[in-house]
């Protein structure tokens, strides 16, 4: 309905492509994007590329701020979205100011996935999700020489690579939470091992990380089920969660993201989740599905915004994928534990 | 309805600072009022005073703050460490744009930590009555059954059939969530009323009802759940199955049963995740807690979930399990994926299996900790179909005379505070029924009080975590500690200043105020409303304001109770001083004899 106002939690590529599709579908439509970074939309997958230094924050962009000006989008960065009441259509910000909301798409993405049991140690680890976490690299790597990287994931391999690049002497743990939500077999976690070892990494041969303690600002020392470490820096690498924490008193149906249905579509009307913070049934996995990735965050951010404008555009769950691991080939389907 | 009587008002250094009035009703109205404005104390099924303690525990007063607890819930210090916290759902600081609720529990686990040795007991005592009543079960509520019927006079005879009293506090909880010195010093506080306690006594076995019901004036029934729930899936008999109410009992008495490196638990309570944390400690490597629904469905605190999955414990949603399947022994269990659809008839959400969804997990144990029933005992009186004594849910009486039922053992597993709340109000009815007369009545104490201290800072305080041992492997080396290690008085102190202390009610004078707004303007949020009718309901308690816009519709500028967060703002800045404050507060107050 003409002056409907849509409102689009995340400020990633699901939420900008749905901002995008509702502007050129459904331009009588305010819209409003509402981010917790206080910068407008990046390329997350280039920021090991950014500490290295092979480029600038500006390559990192996607639009300018005068682009959403012109295509009448508005951007509220820096706010956190605490609540949703979707009762009477309210979200309510970190700030405790109330937005109302005709529709709404939660984009929320992922955030880095700290195991349970390691949380204890999250103020001594470094995650690289954001660009603030870029910055804070950029920083560190500065002052210190030596870096363990911890778990085990896509962006883990390429930010590995990136400090042998810049000659930095990087641990590799591969703890029992590495991989997640992969097991990996005896052969396979040895040839990942003989892989990285020849990318100019140094294995650490131990499953637990039993301890990290601050010896000063650029030491840390790092305790295991074979042995103690000092290291300059701690890389936690254990994948990403659908970042939705916040809406668990809402009333939606959260298992580990929103679940939706195959539109989209959550248990409220006009009111959908699309990119990484979205389940979805998968009938041949059995499970429910996230998908990762950007173009697929793009796609499923399209999808809503065009379920929300009427239409009715079946989200295809994806196949099964490949986890490329350094040539090592792993065949995975995210949250299906093989 | 309402009677006035002189209160000795004492301030925290313990002088006489002025005789205030105080006022007791027993208006429909003024309880309609506090369900409403006090949720804490509303959603407690002891009717804890919840802002009392707190505002006690602020002053230091720690001795006053937990007897506050103590007369209404009997074992505060058990219910600090181990209560489900009904009141923290409802706590109006964790309303939506507020934050997140008071760790009322954590307050009240301080209290007991730091009260004196040794300080006084507040309820007042009757003297001996010089009839006797025999309760059987000494667990939660059959403990406060006891107190509640040696604190009017009866001579109490408490029998329990395991070893130790306690019930399931002391067989069905480990001692890292309850250390079993803090349960005897509160079941000992019972027992110096003068209860006296027969362990290892089996009623049905070593005695009979029948007997009990010669020797004593009335007999209560409060034996509690102690039969597991079967699963009732193909493969339950396998070896490697065990009952997770058993399992927890057999490690709390010391015969641990051998665990494989994986296992699998199947429930959503506490005993579940009392099964899979143990299970950790017993040294499995791998344990997960399957369920119907979501982590939202869980039947625990958050604390507990987050406690469980630091020490390891993972949580699998959305699976129920069809059969369990092994050749020898258990080797796994087969599941069907399940969604969320709708609710069910009791409120929870409803998770349906989806069609053709089977998987099957590998595991070396399965634990089954899906609820429990209580055990028939042989008593007159008319059955269920389980051959278990029937009670009614308001006078606890069954249909045999002078025999009682209440706690778990009445209505099926329930919670701990809500068992002691079941206790209790059968012992009112037992003492009522034996002598024709009430002892204490519940009461809406009112009482004119000063402007709250609270500061509006207090209100952004962040919610103080419970210390917990870390890292969580430490957790497991022995001796296993008590996981939560408790507030500091600091800390709690602190703690105790994010309550807005909702029993305090504000209201407008309409006869003085001169609509200057000023009051509106400063409010925090939507609090204070200009109304052109007040709805009321059957009771006589504000149902609904009916707001306006229109100033010429205006009829009165009033406070909603329900929305205030006690500020204060608005008494502070209005010209006329045309608000004012009093403190009320559900409260149990003793009766003389031959008033009702």
């Amino acid at each position: 309905m003409a002056g409907d106002h849509v409102v689009i939690i995340g400020n990633g590529p699901a939420a900008n492509e749905a901002a995008m599709t509702l502007r050129e579908r459904a331009p009588e439509f305010r819209v409003t994007i509402v981010g917790r970074e206080h910068v407008r939309q990046y390329k997350p997958h280039l920021l090991p590329a950014l500490v290295a230094g092979k480029i600038t924050e500006e390559d990192l962009f996607v639009r300018s701020i005068a682009f959403y000006q012109h295509a009448g989008i508005k951007l509220r960065l820096g706010q956190e979205v605490v609540d949703v009441d979707f009762d009477t259509r309210r979200i309510i910000l970190a700030h405790k100011e109330v937005l109302r909301f005709d529709g709404l798409i939660i984009a929320t993405g992922g955030k880095p996935r700290i195991p349970e049991p390691l949380l204890v140690f999250q103020d001594v680890m470094m995650t690289l999700k954001t660009l603030t976490d870029a910055r804070s690299w950029i920083d560190k790597l500065a002052r210190v020489d030596c870096v363990l990287i911890v778990g085990g994931d896509l962006t883990s391999v390429a930010f590995a690579k990136t400090l042998v690049s810049l000659g930095k002497t990087v641990k590799f743990m591969v703890d029992e939470h590495g991989f997640w939500p992969l097991h990996l077999g005896d052969e396979t976690r040895q040839e990942v091992a003989r892989r990285l070892a020849s990318g100019g990494m140094e294995l650490v041969p131990c499953r637990k990380l039993r301890g990290l303690a601050r010896l000063s600002a650029d030491e840390i020392r790092v305790e295991t089920d074979c042995g103690r470490y000092t290291v300059g820096a701690v890389g936690a690498f254990f994948g990403l969660v659908p970042d939705v924490r916040f809406l668990v008193r809402s009333g939606l149906y959260i298992e580990k993201g929103v679940i939706v249905d195959e539109n989209l579509m959550t248990r409220y009307d006009g009111v959908y989740a699309a990119g990484d913070c979205a389940q979805v049934y998968h009938p041949t996995l059995r499970d429910y599905w996230v998908s990762i990735g950007y173009r697929n965050a793009e796609n499923l951010g399209r999808i809503a915004a065009l379920n929300l404008i009427g239409g009715k555009v079946r989200a295809e769950t994806a196949p099964e994928s490949i986890f490329h691991v350094d040539g090592v080939d792993i065949p995975t389907s995210w949250w299906a534990e093989i | 309805m309402r009677e006035t009587s002189t209160y000795l008002y004492q301030n925290m250094n313990n002088e006489r600072e002025a005789i205030r009035d105080v006022v007791y009703s027993t208006d429909p109205a003024d309880f309609s009022y506090m369900a409403v404005n006090v949720p804490c104390q509303a959603a407690c099924p002891a009717w804890t005073n919840v802002p009392a303690y707190i505002r006690c525990l602020y002053e230091s007063r720690f001795d006053r703050s937990y007897e506050i607890n103590r007369i209404v819930n009997v074992l505060p210090g058990v219910l600090g460490r181990i209560c489900s916290r009904p009141c923290e759902d409802k706590c109006r600081h964790g309303e939506r744009e507020l934050g997140q609720p008071v760790n009322i529990c954590h307050i009240k686990r301080a209290a007991s930590d730091f009260k004196e040795r040794g300080h006084v007991y507040l309820e007042q005592l009757f003297a001996p009555l010089g009839k006797s009543v025999c309760v059987v079960g000494a667990g939660p509520a059959g403990l406060a059954a006891a107190h509640d019927l040696a604190v009017v006079g009866f001579e109490v005879e408490l029998i329990e059939a395991l070893d130790t009293p306690g019930g399931m506090l002391s067989s069905g909880i480990p001692e890292f969530r309850l250390p079993r010195d803090v349960l005897k010093a509160e079941i000992d506080g019972i027992l110096r009323l003068g209860v006296t306690l027969r362990t290892g006594v089996s009623v049905g076995t070593d005695v009979s009802v029948d007997e009990l019901l010669t020797s004593h004036k009335a007999v209560l029934l409060a034996a509690g759940c102690y039969t597991a729930r079967q699963l009732e899936v193909p493969g339950e008999d396998l070896p490697g199955v065990l009952s997770g109410l058993r399992f927890v009992m057999d490690v709390n008495s010391g015969r641990a049963p051998m665990l494989g490196k994986r296992v699998l638990v199947l429930g959503a309570g506490f005993t579940a995740f009392d099964c899979a944390r143990l299970a950790l400690r017993l040294g499995a490597d791998d344990v997960a807690i399957c369920i119907r629904g979501t982590e939202e469905d869980l039947r625990v605190t958050q604390d507990e979930i987050h406690e469980a999955k630091r020490e390891g414990v993972h949580i699998r949603a959305l699976m129920v399990s069809t059969r369990i399947v092994g050749q020898n022994r258990v080797e796994g269990i087969e599941f069907l994926r399940t969604r969320l659809e709708g609710t069910r008839s009791d409120g929870r959400r409803k998770a349906v299996p989806v069609e053709g969804s089977d998987f099957c997990v590998p595991t070396d144990t399965v634990i089954v900790a899906v609820g429990q029933g209580p055990e028939p005992i042989p008593a007159p009186g008319e059955k269920d179909r389980r051959n278990v004594l029937k009670g009614d849910p308001v006078t606890f009486r069954t249909s045999a005379p002078n025999l009682y039922v209440a706690g778990d053992f009445m209505t099926g597993p329930t919670t701990v505070i809500e068992s002691i709340a079941s206790g209790r109000r059968a012992a009112e009815r037992i003492a009522e029924d034996l002598t024709g007369r009430k002892f204490r009545e519940w009461a809406v104490r009112v009482q004119d009080t000063s402007v709250t201290d609270r500061e509006r800072e207090w209100d952004f305080i962040p919610r103080h975590e419970m210390p917990t041992v870390l890292p969580a492997i430490e957790r497991f080396q022995p001796p296993q500690p008590e996981v939560e290690g408790g507030y500091t008085p600091e800390m709690a102190h602190e703690e105790a200043k994010r309550c807005y202390l909702c029993y305090l009610h504000y209201e407008i004078d309409i006869e003085a105020c001169i609509y200057c707004r000023y009051c509106i303007d400063v409010a925090p949020r939507d609090c204070i409303k200009l109304v052109k009718e007040v709805v009321l309901d059957e009771s006589g308690g504000v149902k609904r304001l009916v707001e306006t816009t229109a100033w010429e519709e205006v009829n009165a500028v009033v406070i909603d109770n329900e929305r205030c967060i006690r500020c204060g703002a608005c008494l502070r800045v209005c010209p006329v001083d045309c608000i004012s404050v009093s403190k009320m507060e559900l409260v149990q107050r003793t009766l003389e004899a031959g008033r009702d």
